[in-house]
């Protein structure tokens, strides 16, 4: 719409200038759309924060000010066992989510390839996936402990159930043709998955991947809140517990920093090497 | 967070590959997924059952693995007992968070999304806070109200309106161009069109949007009443755990599937009655 307004507008100019200006403006208008007015939108809302904790006069336990949450920030930046913290759960999550995005997508491959073992296996897989993971965690705790293992079988679990669905589905979603060419080429089964289906699937694998880390580091956290030993979902409890809000609040900034941190990796990583649609 | 987004049952396979038809097949796709589901499950029962005896006596990582069986007797005497007493908290606090989410992200929506400048200077900042996921807000709404019903209300609010608040955006901009052609083609003027386009196309976004939400919101319950346990059915599971009943533990994690299966399927059936043209497609007609 806006292409034919700009087209409407400089009627009876020539291409090249209209090509110009157009250009300038359109800069103009992007730097004004997606710099400026977010971060107006972000000084609005700090500003409404202080305000708040100013003029009710909150005392820090309830609601600190962003600049303490900021500086909490730095501090906990600097020191060590905030890092553990990270460290742990970051460990955690990376084993669980390979080992689940690889069992997911091989059993999802499966059931997409053979059109038995998906009719056997659907009612299983799909009564357990309305068990949500959460759902897990008590029972994780009473099989492993606080331990790292608890945590990265309930991250694997997690991610596998995403990968094992959605890759099913993109396998029996390849174009039918795709298929047909592999056949009249003479491939068998093994080198049609192979070759073609999973290539062909693999953009909405790999988005699914992002969905699937997105709860995968979700699932870390809220084992962590309920039996660990460390991690980042420890520190926020605990501080929670000793009413260190500043801290809490951080906490959460570090989880949401890590997980948007792992899913643009992922994407960075799927684009790479899978941008061929 | 939508993990029951995709289904396994809308494979489709008579478009997939290129099968010659053989003549002499006997069971029809319906019968075969009937016996190879039942074949699949009776076979993973079997091998839980198994496996339970196994490590009953051989010990390993996982030393307590309860048999099916067990699992359902408990599941029988929980569900006769303290069952729907714990339902209805966990029903009541997860109902009125979604309600209120559902709701406060509907009217958020409309005016982010028609109101240009308003959108452009907020929605950036819900982009911001969206990533961080409600269920790392559980620690701050402990300190904030405490245990009980407000906590908890505000999580599944939350969970629910991070969710929402995308289709409502994109629902109240998304209005058909032909539509909004007829519209000024009828002389309406901007409150008509607001109340006849805008508002109808956003409210089915937003029903969409709502129940991939349910899903967020049901995990949001979960997790605040395992942390902030006083009642509820994942209160529950927490006491289950702390006396080391591991089969009362299992047959309290079933009940959390079977209530989420239930509330998914009641409100696609709803979403079917209210919007018989999103499921008119050609897989469904046959």
């Amino acid at each position: 719409v806006t292409q034919q307004r700009a087209d409407l507008r400089g009627g009876g100019q020539s291409p090249a200038t209209l090509r110009k200006t157009e250009a300038t403006v359109g800069r103009r208008r992007r730097f004004r759309e997606h710099v400026v007015l977010p971060l107006v939108g972000i000084a609005i809302v700090l500003a409404g924060w202080e305000a708040t904790v100013l003029v009710y006069n909150l005392p820090v336990v309830v609601l600190p000010s962003p600049w303490s949450v900021a500086r909490t920030v730095l501090q906990l930046l600097g020191t060590g066992p905030f890092w553990h913290d990270v460290g742990v759960s970051l460990y955690e999550f990376a084993i669980g989510y390979t080992v689940g995005v690889i069992l997911g997508t091989a059993v999802g491959t499966l059931m997409g390839e053979w059109r038995h073992f998906r009719l056997a296996t659907t009612p299983v897989i799909e009564s357990l996936r309305f068990i949500v993971p959460f759902a897990w965690i008590p029972l994780t705790i009473l099989w492993f402990g606080t331990s790292y293992t608890g945590k990265v079988a309930l991250v694997a679990y997690a991610v596998f159930f995403v990968m094992a669905v959605s890759t099913a589905r993109a396998i029996a979603n390849v174009d039918p043709i795709l298929s047909r060419v592999g056949t009249v080429l003479g491939m068998g089964a093994w080198r049609l998955a192979w070759t073609v289906h999973l290539r062909a699937a693999a953009p909405t694998i790999a988005s699914a991947a992002r969905a699937g880390a997105a709860i995968g580091w979700i699932a870390v956290v809220a084992a962590e809140y309920i039996g660990a030993s460390a991690g980042l979902g420890l520190m926020i409890t605990n501080a929670a517990s000793s009413l260190a809000t500043a801290v809490v609040i951080a906490g959460m900034i570090v989880i949401g920093l890590v997980g948007a941190g792992v899913s643009a990796l992922i994407r960075w990583v799927s684009h790479a090497y899978l941008d061929y649609r | 967070m939508n993990w029951q987004e995709t289904a396994l049952d809308a494979i489709d396979d008579a478009s997939r590959t290129p099968t010659f038809r053989s003549a002499g097949r006997t069971l029809s796709p319906r019968a075969q997924a009937w016996v190879f589901g039942c074949a699949g499950a009776l076979v993973a029962l079997g091998v839980w059952t198994l496996l339970s005896h196994v490590l009953a006596t051989g010990g390993g990582v996982i030393n307590r693995l309860p048999t099916p069986a067990r699992v359902l007797r408990e599941l029988e005497v929980y569900l006769a007992g303290d069952f729907p007493r714990d339902l209805l908290f966990s029903l009541r606090v997860f109902a009125i968070g979604w309600v209120v989410g559902a709701v406060c992200a509907t009217l958020v929506g409309l005016v982010l999304g028609r109101v240009r400048l308003l959108g452009q200077i907020f929605i950036p900042v819900i982009e911001a806070i969206r990533p961080v996921s409600s269920i790392a807000w559980v620690p701050l709404a402990v300190v904030w109200f405490g245990f009980g019903l407000t906590g908890k209300v505000f999580l599944v609010g939350l969970a629910v309106f991070l969710v929402v608040i995308v289709y409502a955006v994109d629902g109240s901009r998304r209005i058909p161009p032909d539509l909004d052609r007829t519209a000024s083609m009828l002389g309406m003027n901007g409150w008509q069109r607001f109340r006849t386009l805008v508002v109808p196309g956003t409210l089915a976004e937003v029903l969409i949007g709502s129940r991939v939400s349910l899903m967020a919101g049901w995990g949001t319950v979960i997790v605040a009443e395992l942390v902030a346990a006083d009642s509820g059915l994942g209160a529950h599971l927490i006491s289950v755990e702390q006396s080391y009943d591991v089969p009362a533990v299992m047959a309290t994690m079933l009940c959390f599937g079977l209530t989420g299966f239930l509330m998914n399927a009641l409100f696609t059936l709803l979403e079917r009655r209210l919007m018989p043209w999103r499921h008119v497609n050609p897989e469904d007609s046959r």
